[in-house]
């Protein structure tokens, strides 16, 4: 582990890495904090400048704009109650009511510490889980990788919102369908091509990412009207912050919960599907609990505990979704499932083999991130009240500039104009869907896995002499697919047992 | 029957899906895959299925009751940049880089409420050339800078 260690900081160290973790963190923060943007836009963002570094290199770069985006999105949910994503949504509970108060540079403070301290304890863990993890599943044949993928789509299900799970297994397996575009693997087949030759090599993954993300989320802040108002409210708090000193008492306060959080947030990031969303709902939720009636009842109000909870554990998950895309080449989260494409595209397979054949990649990434979050707290912390005038840039300007980065971002790479007008296309259906509520991220992991997972399943088949007996004969294939099946079914059946109990203690009620 | 937004969802991917399913019967099987049991046609029969079944259970049992609703949605304005780009698309490579994406900005721009031409130039075109040089000299990524006509 210790030469380990020692190639990350040997790749990671370099003047040329420190400068791309640096621009990664600043852009990712730029882009983080613009309301709409996440970490996923800014990843598919990032990809065609990645494309163009060595693999180290570009995931470096991909990871530390990662880390900026979050960290920007806690900064819009703070200061303009706009969380960019979903998993900032429990930081604007305590934080935005402290930024009303006149706290709001306490409040970026709490956040900027408390997603450090989740980074880096979640970096260590990841640190001696990971490598651990991989010489496990070094075991593992195409027949169990193909179950840990049905796992991984499964485990979409078991996270969804409440009342989503349908949707969410519909829109995995659209992307499911969408992965078989283009010419067959094996055989050289062309499917779904409609005699077009640009649709011979496939769907870009970039472009699909770039149109349902970065694309459709610009023209969806497009067709909801702009509010003046509200965007010189978002004016004077981006100018006004306040003190960021942050006292001893409140320090003594954050501990423990940054140690909680960090756990909690870091287990729950490691769950395929599940990410830093649920770590920081959970993490806000266990604190109230545990902080007693008193402590807990500040919670909503600015609290500093409620505001460090939730940051931590959106970063500790952050980083806990690296290990199954590190270890087993299956992305635990929509932005992982990006970068396990990207690093496709760079002709490395993600996986156990991943620690063994390229330990510059595996430990440059790791060790990036420890770097990543120093780089977060001692430049970007100072730098916030000069990067949250993004927030002033006229969204006139802004919006069209994102669309434009999109388009040339997958133009760049391509050099086919098919592309933009595909892009066009998708961009369309992807913002209906998302008027229409249906999640995107399901989709993406679903494209991204299923040319693996179709690989596998035949390569399994092939192993087997074309018998399907292996998915019941092989135990660990067995228990792998026993648990997808709970994790699809439980949260599917949940509501009708909840509704048959609910019915239950009615007749109870009545009858006594 | 309730025409909520799940349901809208739902009969759009479904009608994806029975194409998808149509299509699927194009795919060509060579001779020596007919009686094996992994081809090329199996993965999207499976798909198809999983796909008509899904869609059919968020239309029989949708998730909320909501509907949708386009008030207070500039719809037209999404279409028209939708257009835009698409134009865009055909544009850049006949017309150049520097003078379609300084167009495509200003244009955006204006549509989303700009209206001091000043503005408008000052903005898009010092971006797109210093763009263009970034890519160009910065990441070796070359793009036809000028219109065909004026290409040597």
């Amino acid at each position: 582990m210790l030469d380990g260690i020692l190639i990350g900081l040997s790749t990671a160290f370099t003047f040329q890495n420190i400068l791309f973790v640096i621009m990664g963190c600043l852009v990712g923060t730029f882009i983080g904090m613009l309301p709409g943007l996440g970490p996923m836009s800014a990843i598919a963002l990032m990809i065609p400048i990645a494309a163009s570094l060595e693999p180290s290199a570009g995931i470096i770069l991909m990871a530390a704009v990662y880390y900026g985006a979050i960290f920007g999105g806690s900064t819009s949910s703070i200061l303009i109650n706009a969380p960019g994503v979903a998993s900032t949504v429990a930081t604007s509970f305590d934080g935005y009511p402290m930024a009303k108060s006149g706290k709001a540079g306490k409040a970026l403070a709490i956040a900027a510490y408390s997603s450090f301290s989740g980074g880096v304890i979640a970096a260590l863990m990841l640190l001696i889980a990971a490598p651990y993890l991989a010489s496990v599943s070094l075991a593992f044949q195409s027949t169990d990788y193909f179950a840990l993928m049905v796992l991984g789509l499964s485990a979409v299900a078991a996270f969804a919102g409440k009342g989503e799970v349908l949707k969410a297994l519909l829109m995995t397996v659209v992307g499911l369908m969408l992965s078989t575009v283009g010419t067959d693997q094996t055989v050289g087949v062309p499917r779904f091509t409609l005699g077009m030759l640009d649709l011979v090599d496939g769907i870009s993954f970039l472009l699909l990412v770039m149109a349902t993300f970065a694309l459709s989320e610009a023209l969806m802040a497009i067709i909801k009207k702009i509010d003046e108002a509200k965007r010189e409210e978002e004016r004077k708090a981006a100018a006004q912050l306040g003190s960021m000193a942050v006292s001893k008492e409140e320090v003594k306060e954050m501990i423990p919960v940054i140690g909680r959080s960090s756990v909690l947030g870091f287990l729950i990031g490691v769950l395929p599907g599940a990410g830093a969303t649920i770590a920081s709902f959970l993490a806000y939720g266990t604190e109230q609990r545990i902080a007693g009636p008193v402590k807990g009842a500040e919670f909503g109000k600015g609290s500093v505990r409620g505001l460090s909870a939730p940051e931590t554990a959106n970063n500790a998950a952050a980083t806990g979704s690296f290990v199954p895309l590190l270890t087993l080449g299956i992305p635990g989260s929509g932005t992982t499932a990006i970068m396990l494409g990207a690093l496709i595209g760079y002709g490395i397979q993600p996986g156990p083999r991943l620690y063994l054949d390229q330990p510059d990649v595996f430990w440059s990434v790791i060790v990036s991130m420890w770097l990543g979050n120093i780089i977060l707290l001692v430049l970007n912390l100072p730098l916030i009240p000069y990067i949250a005038r993004v927030l002033a840039i006229p969204a006139r300007f802004l919006l069209p500039l994102i669309l434009f980065f999109s388009l040339i971002g997958v133009y760049f790479v391509s050099f086919n104009t098919f592309d933009i007008q595909l892009m066009v296309l998708f961009g369309l259906v992807a913002t209906i869907l998302r008027l229409l509520s249906f999640p995107m991220a399901p989709m993406i992991l679903g494209f991204i896995l299923g040319g693996m997972m179709e690989e596998n399943l035949r390569r399994a088949l092939l192993i087997n002499n074309d018998s399907w007996s292996f998915l019941w004969e092989r135990p660990l294939t067995l228990t792998i697919l026993l648990i997808a099946a709970a994790c699809l079914f439980v949260p599917m059946l949940s509501p009708f047992v909840a509704r048959m109990r609910a019915k239950t203690k009615d007749v109870t009620s009545t009858g006594d | 029957m309730h025409l909520s937004k799940d349901r809208i969802g739902g009969l759009l991917i479904l009608l994806f899906c029975l194409v998808y399913a149509w299509q699927s019967q194009n795919i060509r099987l060579l001779p020596f895959q007919l009686n094996s049991a992994f081809h090329a046609r199996t993965m999207p029969e499976v798909l198809a299925v999983l796909g008509i079944g899904l869609s059919l259970l968020v239309i029989v049992f949708p998730s909320s009751r909501d509907t949708l609703s386009l008030r207070g949605l500039n719809w037209p304005l999404g279409l028209a940049f939708l257009v835009l780009m698409s134009i865009y698309g055909l544009a850049v490579r006949p017309v150049g880089f520097l003078l379609a994406t300084s167009l495509f900005l200003m244009i955006g721009f204006a549509m989303l409420g700009e209206r001091n031409i000043a503005r408008l130039v000052l903005v898009a075109v010092p971006l797109v050339v210093l763009f263009w040089v970034l890519m160009n000299y910065g990441l070796s990524v070359f793009i036809e800078p000028l219109p065909a006509f004026l290409r040597s």
